[in-house]
């Protein structure tokens, strides 16, 4: 049995984590750092909190665990798994840990989990009017009400 | 929470938003979105090509790689449009090509398209890969022979009932040989014969090739070569199926038909003959969807062969078919979501095509997932309306085409009125709706009550009054295009709805009651909308105000009064004093 490399995270608030390479490497942005040496063991990930890089570390240990599992390519029954497992783990965050898992995965480059969360909120705006994703992201409305009036009717008139 | 997620961030979460009505949804919510929104697009549907301008679109999706476009009003397929009306692609074209080179493909309905438009999309577009154009005319082959020749990434070609000028096969020889990634292609419309081994070797090159529709004048025999090098194939449309074959042919054509695993749709057939049926017999477990329009195929037959088709969704047949046809459909395609029965034009006397209001009811007491109906008929009943909408309440389109106007309901010479009363109560859902046979103003009160869901209306022939438009631009809620011709209503209802006609896409008129100075006041009433009057027959300029004028085509717009019109098509000023024009005058 090989022995995995222990690389250790230290979040913006001190907490430290220890992850087997294969794990910590699921994220492009280390791997990146690793490669150009510019990091010992202790990676520092200044703009990510403990409580979000629990949840990052928690996607990746799974993700790694499910593909070492076979010869590469998932079998069908696996891959089924992992959307479930997908699918749990997202119904189990808040709004805000959803936003701050987007920044993490873009910051960290950490594909399938930036394609997975930014799916989980596409899916929140669908079928919703403009007014109903402003009040569920809590977004402003910045439009006057001339600009906003145009923009109304040429999505309605033309583009729909 | 303040979220201020970075550009590249809502790109990406953009880029799993795909329907248009969710796009613009996103688009209203504040400005980065809206930005972001608009650089991202990359498939834009304009449904009616005069309601905005090319630039505008341009301006706004710089990053489009699809446009669709449709242009003629629909009554156009029923050749109420005079030919040189408009619905020219060539401004598209033209604003595409200048700034947007990356432009992939084109989906254009009812539009006028011509050589030099295709020329220029053959050498504007380099990675162009769709062109389907769907009741278009304006083209030769030659046209053909530049996209062709051009666009090496062609993945689709499909001319879809269009009228083009023929000026021989030769076009399908210019397919590079290079050209390896097609994957749809349908010149079904077309009349002269291609060469076929340029077409053998076509699609034996295109390994993805999943659709292929031949045109009449490929026979039965180079059928078979063909499928024999195409075995993937989802769709197939064939060509003749009437060439008198030895038994050798035959059943290595029997042997391909049963290569063909992939199978899933059906259509060509022309001039088909009984004994070459069970040819098809191998394919048809695992067809969905079978077009029969052009086969005059008898009902012995069609039982025969319908009884074999399990899976079907999707069938358009001619009325040949008779009830007990529509009673095998019945009984076998228990999967059946749209079904189209088209006239045959045979004579009822000397054929004796028996088909009357029951095959329909019959299908839609079986069939528990059939939503979609267009049916030509000679005759119908209020009775029989009564039970299709009892049984399918969920309808979404219901298109009634009694055949002979004013046809009362032929057991109890009543109007039809309590039919489509039945079916837009129970139908709550109804999207399309069209209405025939003899129909008071009644009809139209009882669907301006309950069709709230109703987008589409088409209307010939009915109605006693004002009374019925008023019914319906007041009521449907919903609504989004409606066409009626030859019904007595005038100017009345048309005023006092006029604000209505913002919140709808267009309105065809023709033959009715409406008067010229109607159209004046509506257009000066209502700045954005589009009034145009189609006068072919030169009363407008002369006629006094009370004149009523032959047809009218009336839709919002965000570009003012189009520029293309032809002598025959008026516009009405929005200023007073200048009238009518049929030029767009600052």
């Amino acid at each position: 049995m090989s022995t995995s490399k222990i690389f250790v995270l230290k979040s913006s608030d001190g907490e430290t984590f220890e992850v087997e390479e294969a794990v910590a490497l699921q994220s492009q942005t280390i791997a990146h750092m690793v490669e150009d040496n510019c990091v010992g063991n202790e990676i520092p990930l200044a703009n990510i909190t403990g409580e979000i890089l629990t949840k990052v570390i928690e996607y990746c240990k799974k993700h790694v665990a499910v593909v070492h599992d076979g010869e590469g390519n998932l079998s069908s029954f696996l891959k089924e798994e992992l959307k479930n497992w997908d699918t749990e783990f997202l119904s189990n965050i808040d709004q805000s840990t959803l936003f701050h898992l987007i920044m993490a995965a873009n910051f960290l480059n950490i594909k399938d989990l930036l394609d997975l969360t930014c799916q989980g909120v596409a899916d929140m705006i669908k079928g919703k009017s403009p007014e109903e994703i402003r009040a569920l992201l809590n977004i402003e409305n910045d439009f006057t009400s001339e600009d906003e009036e145009e923009i109304r009717a040429e999505n309605q008139w033309t583009f729909k | 929470m303040d979220l201020r997620l970075p550009s590249k961030v809502l790109e990406h979460i953009f880029s799993f938003v795909d329907s248009n009505e969710d796009r613009n949804s996103v688009s209203l919510v504040c400005k980065s979105w809206f930005e972001t929104e608009r650089l991202t697009r990359k498939r834009v549907f304009v449904r009616n090509c005069y309601a905005v301008t090319p630039a505008a679109v341009a301006r706004r999706f710089p990053g489009m790689r699809s446009l669709t476009l449709k242009g003629k009003p629909h009554f156009a397929d029923y050749n109420l449009v005079p030919d040189g009306w408009g619905g020219y692609a060539w401004p598209w074209v033209e604003a595409m090509g200048e700034k947007y080179p990356a432009l992939e493909e084109l989906r254009l309905k009812r539009m006028v398209v011509t050589d030099e438009c295709l020329e220029k999309i053959a050498a504007s577009f380099k990675e162009f890969k769709a062109l389907v154009l769907t009741s278009c005319e304006g083209f030769s082959t030659d046209g053909l022979a530049a996209i062709a020749v051009a666009c090496s990434n062609l993945r689709e070609l499909e001319l879809r009932e269009c009228i083009v000028e023929d000026l021989g096969g030769d076009w399908l020889s210019y397919f590079p040989e290079t050209l390896t990634s097609l994957v749809s292609l349908d010149f079904s419309c077309l009349d002269s014969a291609v060469k076929l081994s340029d077409l053998e070797r076509l699609v034996s090159r295109s390994p993805h090739l999943k659709s292929l529709k031949l045109n009449r004048a490929v026979s039965l025999d180079a059928l078979g070569n063909l499928l024999r090098l195409a075995p993937q194939l989802v769709e197939l449309g064939t060509g003749s199926f009437s060439d008198k074959l030895n038994q050798e042919a035959v059943s290595k054509l029997s042997q391909a038909f049963s290569e063909l695993k992939e199978l899933k749709s059906l259509s060509g057939l022309w001039d088909v003959l009984p004994e070459y049926i069970p040819l098809l017999y191998s394919v048809c477990p695992g067809l969905t969807s079978l077009n029969l329009s052009y086969a005059t195929v008898q009902m012995p037959d069609l039982v025969e062969l319908l009884s074999r088709c399990s899976k079907l969704e999707k069938l358009w047949v001619m009325d040949l078919i008779e009830d007990k046809g529509l009673e095998a459909v019945a009984s076998s395609c228990k999967e059946l979501r749209e079904l189209r029965v088209f006239p045959s034009g045979a004579d009822v006397d000397e054929t004796n095509v028996a088909m009357t209001e029951q095959g329909l009811v019959t299908v839609s007491e079986a069939c528990p997932n059939l939503e979609s109906v267009l049916y030509f008929c000679a005759q119908f009943t209020n009775a029989a309306m009564v039970t299709i909408a009892k049984n399918r309440p969920n309808l979404k389109c219901f298109r009634l085409c009694v055949m002979e106007p004013f046809a009362p309901d032929h057991k109890t010479q009543q109007p039809l009125d309590e039919g489509f009363k039945a079916i837009v109560e129970s139908c709550k859902d109804l999207q399309r709706l069209s209405v025939s046979g003899l129909l008071t103003d009644k009809a139209f009160e009882y669907i301006g009550t309950h069709g709230k869901k109703l987008r589409m209306l088409s209307i010939a022939f009915a109605g006693d009054s004002d009374l019925m438009l008023h019914h319906l631009l007041s009521g449907c809620e919903s609504l989004n295009k409606l066409e009626i011709r030859d019904c007595p209503f005038g100017d009345t209802a048309l005023l006092e709805n006029a604000a209505k006609l913002e919140t709808m896409r267009s309105l065809w008129m023709s033959s009715c009651c409406v008067s010229f100075g109607a159209c004046k006041l509506l257009s000066q009433k209502m700045p954005k909308l589009n009034v145009e009057v189609i006068d072919e027959q030169h009363l407008t300029e002369t006629g006094p105000d009370s004149s009523p004028v032959e047809k009218i085509y009336i839709y919002r717009t965000l570009a003012g009064p189009r520029v293309d019109m032809p002598e025959f098509v008026w516009t009405i000023h929005k200023n007073p004093e200048i009238g009518v024009s049929h030029l767009a005058i600052e």
